[in-house]
Parts: C-alpha cells; sequence; structure tokens
C-alpha cells in the first residue's frame, strides 16, 4: 500500500486509456503538432519578412540611404513611377564631395517593356544605376563597361553603352546569355527601336524588388523613360569610407541637405515598414492570430479528449478514486500527447517553413520570407504544452466537480 | 432515539428519516424557480452484515436515489446514514471517496468497465487507488476473475465479453476490495434469465461477511435476497 504504487498505477492506466483508442490518439497528437505549426509557421512569415528586408539591405553594401519622399504611382507617365529625387546626378557628386563618403550612387526604379524578338513584350523592374554603380555580385559576364556617358554633364547627349545587366531570372525566362540582345523601352514603340547588349547577369538588382529586373544606366534609364528632364532617380545610396563614423557623417548629411531623408539601414528598413503600415497590421494580426489559435484549438481538443471520458471519470470516482487520481490520470494523458505532438510539430516545421518559403519565393521572387526564429519553435511549443495542462486541468476538474451519480445516470 | 441507537448498534447501515429532495429545472436564469421533486422521503432502515437485502419498486420509486445514498454517492437532503457509528451524510465529498474506497463495492446496471482495460485491469482498478502493488493487484483480480467463473477471460477487453461475463467482471470489480457492503442497482436489467442467474450466483455466494444491497425491477433476483424493502412514490409501502 504505498503511494508510489498508486501513482504508477495511475500513469498505467492513464497510457492505456491513451493507447486504447489510437484514432483519438492519432487525431489529438495531430490536432497539437498543428496548433504548434500554426505558430512557428506564422510566426515564421513575420519574421521573414522583416528578416530578409533587413538582410538585403545589408547585402547591398551601402551605409546610407537617401531619399526626398516616397516613390508616388504615376500610372499615365512612362515608367508607372514619380521618383522623389532631381538633380540626382549633380546630388550624388556633391554627397560622394562630402568627408568620409566613398560612393553615393543614385538609384531609378521603373517599368520598363522588355523583349528578345521586337513583337512579344512584357513589363519588367528597370534599375538605373548611377556613377560607378553598387558592387556588383555576377554570375556571368561583367559590370558596366563605362561610366554613365550618355549624362554628359546633364545635356543626355554623350554616347549610349547599351549596356544591360539582367538578374538569373531574367535570363532563364527569356533564355539570355552574356552577348545576347534585348529590346529594351519605356514605351513598346521605343523598345521596338531600342536594343541592349547583356554584359552580365547578376541577382544583385533582383533583391531590390524581388522580381525580373533589368539594369541600365541610369541616365539610359531615364531616358527610356522620359525622366531625365529633371534627372530624377528614387535613392541615392551612400557607402562610407574605411575609417568613417557613420553617425557623423549622417548627421554631416542631414545638416548639408536638408531636404533629403537620411537613414541607416536599420531605418531604412524601419521606414519601409512603416509605410507598409496595413502589411505590418496584418503581420502583427497573423502572429496573434497565431498564437490565439494554437491557444483555442489545444485547449479545445484537451477540453474534448477528458469531456469524452467523463463516463470512465464518473466510474473511477464512483469506485472511490479520487479527484486528485483522476487528474493523474488526465494529465498522464494529456502531457503524453501535448509532448509528442509538440514533437511531431517542431520537427515538421523546417520541412514545411522551407517549402511555404519556396512556395513565397516564386511567387514574390525574394527568398528567405519564411524564416522561423528559434522563440517561434520555443512559443509554439510553450502554449501546447502550457494550454494542453490548462485545458486538462480545467476539464478535469469540471467534469469531478459534478456527482458521479449525474454522469452515471444521464 | 432509543430504539434508533439500539439498532445502530446491531447493524452495518441504519438509516433515519432520510429525504432527498431535488431542484428540478432550475437554470442560472431562473434561480429559485424550480421546481422541488422529493425522490425519497423519511426512509428508515437498517441492513445487517451477511444479509442480503433487496430494494424493489417500480421505477420512479426512488430506488435509485436511495441505493445511491446507501453507497455515499449522493447524501441525503435530510435525515442521518450511520455506517459503524458515522453518519455518513454529514461527511465532506473527499470523506465520502475515501469511505467508498474502503468500505463500499458498487455493481451498476450498464456494468461501466473502462473499454481500455482487461477483465483483469478493471477487476484491479480499485486497487490502484487503494496502492496495492502491481503483482498483487493482478494475483487479487486474477483471483477474484476465476471467483465468478472467468478465469479463461482474464486478458479480455470488454467489448469481446458477453454481457453476462461483463457483469461478473463489474461484480468481480465491486470484491476485488473485500468491502463490508456491495450495492447493486439493477445489475441483472440488461441480462437474460441463466445470466443473470449467474450474476446474482457471484454476488451473493460471497455474503458471509458483508452485506449485499440489490434493487431490481426483477422478481426472480428479489426472490434471492433475505428480504425486500418496497418503495412507493418515494416512501416505504407499508
Amino acid at each position: 500500500m504505498s503511494r508510489r504504487a498508486r501513482v504508477t498505477g495511475l500513469v498505467g492506466v492513464g497510457v492505456r486509456q491513451l493507447v486504447g483508442d489510437p484514432a483519438r490518439l492519432a487525431f489529438a497528437v495531430t490536432g497539437v503538432a498543428a496548433a504548434v505549426l500554426a505558430i512557428t509557421l506564422l510566426f515564421g512569415v513575420g519574421a521573414g519578412v522583416v528578416e530578409t528586408g533587413a538582410d538585403l539591405t545589408e547585402q547591398s553594401e551601402f551605409d546610407l540611404w537617401m531619399t526626398g519622399g516616397p516613390v508616388e504611382l504615376s500610372p499615365t507617365s512612362i515608367g508607372g513611377f514619380r521618383n522623389p529625387v532631381t538633380d540626382a546626378h549633380e546630388m550624388a557628386a556633391a554627397i560622394e564631395s562630402q568627408q568620409g563618403v566613398d560612393v553615393a550612387v543614385p538609384m531609378a526604379f521603373q517599368a520598363i517593356y522588355v523583349s528578345t524578338d521586337g513583337q512579344d513584350f512584357e513589363t519588367v523592374m528597370g534599375t538605373g544605376v548611377g556613377g560607378s554603380g553598387p558592387l556588383i555580385e555576377l554570375q556571368a559576364g561583367t559590370g558596366f563597361t563605362a561610366a554613365d556617358t550618355h549624362y554628359a554633364d546633364g545635356e543626355y547627349d554623350g554616347e549610349l553603352t547599351s549596356e544591360a545587366i539582367i538578374d538569373p531570372g531574367t535570363a532563364a525566362k527569356y533564355n539570355l546569355s552574356v552577348g545576347d540582345t534585348l529590346h529594351v523601352g519605356g514605351t513598346i514603340s521605343l523598345a521596338r527601336e531600342t536594343t541592349f547588349q547583356v554584359i552580365g547577369i547578376s541577382p544583385t538588382f533582383r533583391r531590390f524588388h524581388g522580381t525580373n529586373t533589368v539594369a541600365l544606366l541610369l541616365s539610359e534609364l531615364q531616358t527610356l523613360t522620359g525622366s531625365a528632364a529633371n534627372d530624377r532617380a528614387t535613392l541615392i545610396s551612400v557607402r562610407l569610407a574605411d575609417d568613417a563614423d557613420q553617425s557623423a557623417v549622417k548627421q554631416r548629411l542631414t545638416t548639408t541637405f536638408p531636404e533629403f531623408d537620411v537613414r541607416t539601414n536599420q531605418e531604412q528598413i524601419t521606414a519601409i515598414l512603416e509605410r507598409q503600415a496595413l502589411v505590418i497590421a496584418g503581420g502583427l494580426g497573423l502572429v496573434a492570430f497565431a498564437v490565439l489559435a494554437g491557444m483555442a484549438l489545444s485547449l479545445n481538443l484537451f477540453l474534448s479528449l477528458i469531456y469524452q471520458q467523463r463516463l470512465e471519470m464518473a466510474t473511477y470516482r464512483a469506485i472511490g478514486g479520487s479527484r486528485e487520481s483522476v487528474l493523474v490520470l488526465a494529465l498522464v494523458q494529456a502531457l503524453t500527447i501535448a509532448t509528442v505532438g509538440c514533437l511531431l510539430g517542431l520537427v515538421i516545421t523546417p520541412p514545411l517553413a522551407w517549402a511555404l518559403d519556396r512556395a513565397a519565393t516564386a511567387v514574390t521572387g525574394f527568398e528567405g520570407l519564411v524564416q522561423v526564429p528559434p522563440f517561434a519553435y520555443a512559443i509554439g511549443a510553450g502554449i501546447a504544452l502550457v494550454f494542453g495542462v490548462v485545458g486538462t486541468v480545467l476539464a478535469t476538474w469540471q467534469v469531478t466537480r459534478h456527482s458521479s451519480v449525474t454522469a452515471l445516470t444521464n | 432515539m432509543g430504539a434508533a441507537a439500539d439498532r445502530s448498534e446491531r447493524s452495518l447501515v441504519t438509516c433515519d428519516d432520510i429525504t432527498r429532495m431535488y431542484q428540478q429545472n432550475e437554470s442560472r436564469f431562473s434561480r429559485g424557480g424550480g421546481n422541488t421533486v422529493t425522490a425519497i422521503e423519511d426512509i428508515s432502515l437498517s441492513i445487517d452484515t451477511a444479509e442480503v437485502v433487496g430494494i424493489a419498486g417500480p421505477s420512479g420509486s426512488g430506488k435509485s436515489t436511495l441505493m445511491h445514498i446507501l453507497a455515499a454517492l449522493d447524501t441525503p437532503t435530510s435525515g442521518t446514514i450511520e455506517f459503524g457509528g458515522t453518519d455518513i451524510a454529514a461527511l465532506s465529498d473527499r470523506e465520502r471517496t475515501k469511505f467508498r474506497m474502503e468500505t463500499v463495492g458498487l455493481v451498476f446496471q450498464r456494468f461501466y468497465l473502462l473499454q481500455s482495460l482487461s477483465a483483469r485491469g478493471n477487476v484491479a482498478l480499485p486497487l490502484v487507488e487503494r496502492g496495492v502493488s502491481r503483482r498483487e493487484r493482478r494475483q487479487r483480480a486474477e483471483t477474484m476473475l476465476e471467483r465468478v467463473g472467468l478465469d479463461d477471460r482474464v486478458d479480455h477487453r470488454p467489448r469481446s465479453l458477453s454481457g453476462g461475463e461483463q457483469q461478473r467482471v463489474a461484480v468481480a470489480r465491486a470484491l476485488v476490495t473485500d468491502p463490508a457492503l456491495i450495492v447493486a442497482d439493477e445489475p441483472t436489467g440488461e441480462l437474460d434469465t441463466e445470466t443473470g442467474k449467474r450474476v446474482l450466483d457471484a454476488l451473493i455466494e460471497t455474503t458471509e461477511d458483508r452485506a449485499v444491497v440489490i434493487a431490481s425491477h426483477d422478481r426472480r433476483a428479489l426472490d434471492r435476497t433475505d428480504r425486500v424493502i418496497e418503495l412507493l412514490d418515494g416512501g416505504r409501502r407499508e
């Protein structure tokens, strides 16, 4: 007659109750795994978007970003965007002359038409880069072979290089390789008459948009899209000299160029996120939904598990079992289901996150949009376990609160 | 008072003027508005050790209510029910649970066996709560199953047993703790005549050191008892 024998006996009965109904066990474990997955994957999506944004900005190897306001959609104009920075070449040169600045690169983004045969055109994102351009990660070919000669001190009558660097997605889609030519223009008629030679294949510019991209020298893109008059660009990216103090340079640039917002990489990401308030709200809503769904799913699952066994529990109470003993019976089942379900959910998370990420990449062009941070695993498992136990205790207490007579005679 | 005390001294269980009333149709939205139903009223009786007592009466006469009170599953609204000098109506829920574990064996009309456990596991279940070791639980359960003629069914799950066999497992479960009182509510209610007889045999053969109370509609079951207490409309039929 020992407490140990009682507890081990109860554990044995609890386990038999559990395995005695394999279908119920399988559904319960699957339910917990689903709750864990709901939390980890939805967290993964939210965290991945932010992380990817930060990674992409860091990968650009720029230290500061200078913008003159938001990019406005302009459906009636060529290119579809009204870029906020004017006199971009002069501004970039002025910025580059500041102490602590190594390179200032004006960049413009515009929608352009492309075709390999001059017949069937599609729109892709055109990126115009000025100055020496950013450091380009090349998969084939070379970077731009000449500076932005067409700019010609603002006359836009210099020689066109007609060089284009395309991203691997564009290369694959149009079966292009280095040396091939591509029709490019801000309008279809202009594109029919204008060809560029592919000199390099690089993923660098795709990282700015997450879509197929054709990069040209800035002045050539401006000419093609009719934005040369005001020398418009989207932003000016700044790479600092090796020994420069980022905050000091930022302060200096802010003072010298008050019409610009000067941001660090992190601030640029924050600014982008702030402009995407609806998206962020949706993301936060998803995370909240993930947590709530996980909690509700776990709670409901374990409430059902216990409620299904109310007759067995009433029987055990009737033959002299205490409420604490019934609780042990229930907790043995709940903890087993919660543990196995949690492990299953955690083990399935990485391959599912990978598959989701592949799907997201196929749709958006950005990689790494689904990244499950370690704390998401902990939160997923924690919620399933805690709410499993809480649900079980509540349900058991509720079921055993009433007389066994009530359960056994109804 | 003197007669009651004298009766209590000789008896295993003594009920004095027990009444059980229920509130019907009362909800949180109509608190106090429910009807009061008197299930049993002013029932007095005593049951001695080694006695087999039948409780008879038509449906709604209060048999089950009286059985639940005798088994300490329920408490009377008024009156006392003494067992070995203790008024079990005054015990807390925890104390009554302990009392049931130590003193009462229960047999239900619908058996109420755990489907996940074997016959042996079901019989051994009350011993788990008592902290009996696994080896002893198995031994005592097998002995008890042998006693009710099911020694070849120890590993069978309830759904692979016939109704009569399931009820005999339930009888073995009630007997395995060697309780002073067996309370059997319609133990043959769902069994055919021959099977019912075997279940009653198993119940009644073990009464030398305990009392057995059997509530039944079945006249043949009641004929096996030492005496029958007839209930009608919640009271004893005179």
